[in-house]
């Protein structure tokens, strides 16, 4: 069976409460720090002046190879833990160091803006449908 | 907006997929589209979207699930709008690799300097290789047409590689591209030209210089005087003021022989300006030559080539067309225009009678 796409989000809104429990996400983030022994890696990026983290479980991605303050990619699914961090359990997590991440984020923006509109479209066509 | 919501009835006319230009390519839609899209009821394996229909699609993702059997791999693609399993075939090379250290045994011998064409494509073959084998997480384009199988959406690669993206510039150009071509293309409805091959389209002067034009060439006609077609044209006339009398009063006009020697004289100055025909001599009588068919002019036009391109002058680069067209009014008629030329010089360029050198300018071998 397949996996459900990972819709792509910006790491505060993962950790934010934009995104439920055990949807697939994929996110991005400098890694700060990993934990072998627990299979733990954060991801840090900042956002209006502040930090936000995202807590990584590595279980499915091991062993990799860490490189802490490089650029990564995470595709997983979202799960709460017990403390107040928001988890995101792997099944990709890639280096990506050297990413133009204001392109990314542009890019993510556009991808979403346009889905936007044609929603907008399609819901304008549909209420002038119900109309006639 | 969506092809999900397409009535079934609404289907357009399989006759005119082929005007859509979607259709003959390989469409980059969202996943999510892809999975969505309505199957054609006239032909399986046709979707719609947006009333564009579609047989092939274009995708880039990350694999998400693989799976490889004796003949083929699968690959879960993921694209951050909906996952979609590709079926990548292995072509012969990928089969016979299952031992690789056969193949990579004797490369060495390349390396001694010079350059060996087998050692190469050995190399060739083993990263094109290594490009079809994809572990989970790495990035896949994927072209091919979209099949449903056990109803299941998938797609029949007919292209696949592995992509190698280290700082997804690929990606995000990807991702910049696909709403400029939905905006552009994909959900821009497809508007036909109203139907173009149909009578109303045309002017009635071009349908009367398709007549006269296929008149001409079906009966080989060198020479015409225009009371000889205008008979021909006489239908058009009485189709327009049926048309015209069907909807409106009949209007005081000229009358429809006033009405059919007007269409004549346009269409007659129509062909002359393409140079179709042209008039040999201005006089009272009023007599057009057939340019294709006018075999003396021919010969008038090889025999200014033949021996100007002997003259030192014209001798390297040949004769420049508006020298011919001089030496023809000069020597042949004063009424052949440049049209006319360029029918004459195309068609004896086609029998190989005269060559040119280059743009505008002939010579004779």
């Amino acid at each position: 069976m397949l996996p459900a796409a990972a819709v792509l989000y910006f790491p505060w809104e993962v950790t934010s409460g934009a995104v439920q429990e055990g949807a697939s996400v994929r996110t991005f983030g400098r890694l700060v720090s990993y934990q072998p022994e627990e299979s733990r890696a954060t991801l840090s990026a900042q956002h209006a002046s502040k930090e936000h983290h995202v807590v990584v479980c590595t279980s499915f991605v091991e062993p990799f190879n860490p490189i802490v303050g490089a650029q990564y990619v995470v595709l997983g699914e979202k799960e709460n833990t017990d403390g107040d961090d928001v988890m995101v359990r792997a099944r990709v997590l890639n280096c990506v160091d050297g990413v133009n991440i204001a392109l990314l984020q542009k890019a993510i923006n556009e991808q979403r803006s346009f889905f936007m509109e044609r929603d907008c479209k399609q819901d304008n066509a549909a209420q002038s449908a119900d109309a006639t | 907006m969506q092809a999900a919501t397409m009535d079934p009835a609404e289907e357009p006319p399989s006759l005119l997929w082929g005007m859509d230009p979607v259709f003959s390519a390989f469409a980059r839609l969202y996943i999510k589209d892809i999975l969505q899209m309505t199957e054609s009821i006239q032909v399986p394996g046709i979707y719609f979207y947006n009333f564009h229909p579609i047989y092939k699609v274009d995708v880039l993702g990350t694999v998400v699930y693989k799976r490889e059997r004796e003949k083929f791999f699968c690959y879960g693609v993921d694209d951050g709008t909906g996952v979609i399993n590709c079926l990548c075939w292995k072509n012969d090379l990928l089969k016979e690799a299952a031992d690789p250290d056969k193949s990579a045994g004797k490369d060495s011998d390349g390396g001694q300097g010079g350059f060996n064409p087998a050692a190469e494509l050995k190399k060739l073959k083993r990263a094109q290789q290594s490009r079809c084998r994809l572990e989970i997480g790495e990035l896949l384009r994927v072209r091919g047409p979209v099949k449903t199988s056990r109803q299941q959406r998938e797609i029949m690669a007919s292209t696949f590689y592995k992509v190698n993206d280290p700082v997804m510039a690929v990606q995000i150009a990807w991702m910049m591209e696909v709403p400029q071509l939905y905006r552009q293309c994909y959900d821009k409805p497809l508007q036909l030209q109203p139907d173009a091959s149909s009578d109303s389209a045309i002017s009635p002067l071009g349908k009367a210089t398709n007549i006269i034009k296929d008149f001409l060439k079906q009966r080989s006609v060198t020479r015409f005087r225009p009371y000889d077609v205008q008979e021909l044209l006489e239908p058009l006339i009485s189709n327009q003021r049926q048309a015209a009398s069907a909807d409106q009063e009949p209007v005081a006009g000229p009358s429809a022989c006033q009405q059919l020697r007007q269409l004549l004289k346009e269409t007659l100055q129509l062909l002359q300006d393409e140079g179709v025909v042209y008039r040999k001599v201005r006089s009272q009588d009023e007599v057009y030559n057939v340019t294709v068919q006018d075999k003396d002019l021919f010969i008038a036009v090889k025999d200014i080539i033949t021996v100007d391109s002997k003259i030192e002058k014209y001798a390297e680069k040949g004769c420049h067309i508006l020298h011919i067209l001089t030496a023809v009014r000069h020597r042949y008629s004063l009424n052949v225009s440049k049209a006319v030329l360029e029918l004459v010089l195309k068609s004896l360029e086609c029998n190989s009678d005269i060559v040119s050198t280059r743009d505008n300018y002939y010579t004779v071998f």
